[in-house]
C-alpha cells in the first residue's frame, strides 16, 4: 500500500520530476528545509491560466516531468559569446545547471561565497518570503545553494563582474544574493545561456546598503525551446542606487517578474525591461516596485518589440504606502508590433496610500514612430534599414548604462539576433 | 558637373490649411540662396515638404534635381538623389547612433568615426556628443551642429537648412557659415538656407535672398536686398490678400 499512498500525493504527470527532486532533496545537508518547500509545492500544485497571474502562459504545452533535477553539474565548454563577455569582466562567477563550480578570482573589496541557507534577504526564509509564488517555492526547495557576491563597505569596484549561469541539463534552478555594503559600487551582469528544452528557474536578490550604487544588467540568451522563470527582487536603503536592464532573447516562455522594495528615504530603483519576440515565444514580465521610503523615486521603461506570432504581456505595479512622502514614480512601457500575427498587453497598476506623490504610467501598443523614421529616411536611410536601426535601438537603450566595451559586445549580439526576425511593418 | 534644383509652383497644405501657395525658385549647385520672411510665411514648410515629412501634403507643383521630379519620390530617394535637410529642431532618434545612421545612409565606414570628428572639430562640436543617441542629451545647440557633422558626411547637392542659426552663439555661426561656405567649393553644394535672423546673411556670402511672404516669393535679388531689409524689415514686401 506504499505506492498508493504516494501517487495519491503526486500526479503521475509530475512522477519523474518528482522523484528527481526528492532525490536531489534527501542527498542535501538541509534537507528538512527543502522538504518543507517541496512540500508547499505539491500542496499548491501547478499553476493554471485560471490564475490571472499565469493566464498568458502556454501552459498546456508544460509538462513537468520532461525535466529532471540534475544532483551535479554537467560540463560543457562556454560559447563564444560567453567567453567574449568573460574577458571584458573583472571577476567571472560560473554556476552550471544551478551549481556555482567557481567563485572566480579574487578581486579587492569583493566575496563570493558558496551558501547552504534557506534565508531570504528579506529577512524571512525563501519559502515564506516567495508562498505564493510555485517557480519560487521549487527554487527554495531544488537550488542547490545560494552564491552570494558581497561588495565591501565603500568599495568602487571598477571592473565588471559576471555571473554566467549555463544549463546544459534539463532543470537549473540557481539562487544568487549580491550584497552591497554602505557607500559601495559595482556593475554585474547576470548572464543565462543553454537551456535546450529545459525548466530554468533563477531568483536572484540585491540588497543595497545605504548610498550604495549597483548597475546591474540580465542578460538572458537562453534556447528557444526553454521554459524561463525568473524573480528578481531589489532591496534598496537610504540613497542607495539599483539600476537594473533586463534584456530577454530567448525561450519559448520567458517569465521575467522584477521587484523593488524603496525602503530608504531618497532611495532609486532605474529599471528597463526589454524583449524581443519570434516564433511562437511568450514573453511575460512583471515588476512590483514597493515605495516605502520618503522621496525613494523608481522609473521603470519597458520597451519590447514582438515578431511572428509571438506574444508578449506586461504587468506593473506601482505601490506607494502611507508615509512614503514626496515619492515619485514613473512607468513607462511601448510594445512595437512587427508582424499582424504578434501580439502585446500592457497592464499597469497603480497603488497608492499616500496623497503627497508623484505618479505618472503611460502606455502603447503600436508601430515604430513615424517621424523618428522620417528622420532616418531623409538623410538617406532606407525604410527597412531605418526600421532595423530603430529596433535595435530598444535594445541599445536599455544597454546605455552599461560600460562601453561591454554594451557593445551586448549589442552586437543582440543585432546578430535580430537579423534574423522577420519584420513586417503594417 | 553643375546640377540644378527647380521648384516650381509649390502648393503645400498643413493641417488642412494652405501654407505654401505657388513657390518657385531656381538655384544650381556651388550657389547660395537664402530665403528669409517673417514668421508664419512658410519658410519651415518648405523644408519639410521638398523633404517629403509626413504631416506636410503637396496640393501641386514640381521639385526637381535636374531632370528628376522628387515629389514622386520618398524621403529616401530624394535624400540619395541629393537633397538634405538640416532640421530647425532636430529630432530626437533613441538608440540610434550617429555612426549607424551615416553609414546605413550609404556613406562609406572607412575612417568614419575619424572623419566624424573631424567634422565636429570643424562646427566647435565636443565629438564625444556624437557617440550619444542621435541628438538625444543634446543642447540646442549641439544638434544644430551635429546635423552639420551629418551634412559633412553626406554630401548632398542640395543642402537645406532650416533655422540652422537659431540656438547658436556668434562664434558657433560662425564656425557654421564658414562650413558651410566651405562646402561649396569643397563639392560643390547647393545650399538654401532658410532665416528670418540677418546675422547669418553676414557670414555667409549669398548669391540669392529670396523674401518668402504669405507662402510666395515676393522679391528676389543680390546681397543689396538684405541691406533694405536691415534699413526697412520686412514691411516694404509684405503683400495684402488680394
Amino acid at each position: 500500500m506504499k505506492g498508493a499512498q504516494y501517487t495519491a500525493w503526486v500526479p503521475i504527470s509530475m512522477k519523474i520530476f518528482a522523484d528527481s527532486a526528492t532525490a536531489f532533496i534527501a542527498e542535501r545537508p538541509d534537507a528538512a528545509t527543502r522538504q518543507r518547500a517541496w512540500a508547499a509545492f505539491e500542496a499548491a500544485g501547478l499553476p493554471t491560466t485560471n490564475d490571472e497571474v499565469w493566464r498568458y502562459a502556454p501552459l498546456k504545452d508544460f509538462v513537468l516531468d520532461r525535466f529532471d533535477v540534475p544532483g551535479e553539474p554537467t560540463t560543457r565548454s562556454d560559447s563564444a559569446f560567453a567567453a567574449q563577455l568573460c574577458e571584458r569582466a573583472g571577476l567571472v562567477v560560473r554556476v552550471v545547471d544551478g551549481f556555482c563550480v567557481s567563485t572566480g578570482a579574487a578581486l579587492e573589496g569583493v566575496e563570493v561565497a558558496v551558501v547552504e541557507s534557506s534565508q531570504s534577504l528579506a529577512g524571512t526564509s525563501f519559502t515564506e518570503r516567495y508562498e505564493s509564488d510555485t517557480f519560487a517555492v521549487l527554487n527554495a526547495a531544488l537550488a542547490p545553494a545560494t552564491t552570494v557576491i558581497r561588495v565591501g563597505a565603500g568599495v568602487n569596484v571598477e571592473e565588471p563582474i559576471v555571473v554566467l549561469n549555463v544549463s546544459n541539463s534539463t532543470a537549473s534552478f540557481s539562487r544568487t544574493q549580491i550584497e552591497l555594503g554602505r557607500g559601495a559600487s559595482a556593475t554585474i551582469v547576470e548572464y543565462f545561456e543553454g537551456g535546450a528544452d529545459a525548466l530554468v528557474v533563477p531568483l536572484s536578490e540585491y540588497l543595497l546598503g545605504d548610498n550604495a550604487s549597483l548597475q546591474l544588467i540580465t542578460y538572458q540568451r537562453l534556447d528557444q525551446s526553454a521554459w524561463h522563470v525568473a524573480r528578481t527582487t531589489g532591496f534598496v536603503s537610504r540613497d542607495a542606487r539599483l539600476r537594473q536592464a533586463v534584456v530577454g532573447i530567448g525561450a519559448h516562455y520567458n517569465r521575467s517578474r522584477n521587484d523593488a522594495e524603496m525602503r530608504g528615504a531618497g532611495s532609486e530603483n532605474e529599471l528597463r525591461t526589454t524583449f524581443l519576440g519570434s516564433g511562437d515565444q511568450v514573453h511575460d514580465f512583471r515588476t512590483h516596485q514597493m515605495h516605502t521610503g520618503a522621496r525613494s523615486r523608481s522609473t521603470l521603461l519597458s520597451k519590447g518589440a514582438v515578431a511572428d506570432q509571438s506574444r508578449s504581456v506586461y504587468t506593473g505595479l506601482i505601490e506607494i504606502e502611507k508615509g512614503a512622502k514626496r515619492t515619485d514614480a514613473r512607468q513607462t512601457n511601448h510594445n512595437l508590433l512587427l508582424s499582424p500575427q504578434a501580439h502585446a498587453d500592457s497592464v499597469p497598476n497603480l497603488d497608492i496610500r499616500e496623497n503627497d506623490v508623484m505618479c505618472a504610467h503611460a502606455s502603447s501598443v503600436g508601430p515604430l514612430d513615424e517621424l523618428q523614421r522620417w528622420y532616418l529616411e531623409s538623410r538617406g536611410v532606407g525604410r527597412e534599414d531605418a526600421e532595423r536601426l530603430m529596433i535595435q535601438g530598444f535594445f541599445y537603450e536599455m544597454l546605455a548604462n552599461l560600460p562601453p566595451e561591454l554594451a557593445e559586445l551586448v549589442e552586437r549580439d543582440v543585432t546578430s539576433v535580430l537579423a534574423t526576425v522577420n519584420v513586417v511593418t503594417p | 558637373m553643375t546640377s540644378t534644383l527647380t521648384i516650381e509652383g509649390l502648393r503645400v497644405e498643413v493641417a488642412g490649411k494652405e501654407v505654401l501657395k505657388g513657390f518657385d525658385l531656381f538655384m544650381s549647385t556651388g550657389e547660395v540662396h537664402v530665403i528669409m520672411g517673417p514668421n508664419g510665411s512658410g519658410k519651415s514648410t518648405l523644408a519639410h515638404a521638398l523633404t517629403g515629412h509626413p504631416g506636410y501634403t503637396v496640393l501641386s507643383g514640381s521639385v526637381r534635381i535636374d531632370d528628376v521630379e522628387l515629389l514622386n519620390l520618398s524621403p529616401t530617394e530624394r535624400a540619395r538623389h541629393g537633397l538634405l535637410l538640416a532640421m530647425q529642431q532636430p529630432l530626437e532618434v533613441p538608440g540610434v547612433r550617429p555612426f549607424d545612421l551615416l553609414v546605413a545612409a550609404g556613406v562609406d565606414p572607412t575612417n568614419l568615426r575619424q572623419r566624424m570628428r573631424d567634422e565636429a572639430d570643424r562646427v566647435e562640436l565636443r565629438p564625444e556628443v556624437l557617440d550619444r543617441f542621435v541628438n538625444v542629451d543634446l543642447s540646442g545647440g549641439e544638434r544644430k551642429r551635429a546635423e552639420i557633422v551629418q551634412f559633412g558626411l553626406l554630401r548632398p547637392k542640395f543642402a537645406v537648412l532650416d533655422e540652422i542659426d537659431s540656438g547658436l552663439d556668434v562664434d558657433a555661426l560662425g564656425a557654421v557659415a564658414r562650413r558651410l561656405s566651405l562646402a561649396s567649393s569643397e563639392w560643390e553644394c547647393g545650399i538654401l538656407a532658410i532665416t528670418h535672423f540677418k546675422r547669418l546673411l553676414q557670414e555667409l556670402t549669398p548669391t540669392r535672398i529670396h523674401v518668402l511672404s504669405e507662402g510666395r516669393v515676393v522679391a528676389s535679388g543680390g546681397p543689396e536686398l538684405s541691406e533694405i531689409l536691415e534699413r526697412d524689415g520686412y514691411e516694404p514686401f509684405r503683400v495684402t490678400s488680394a
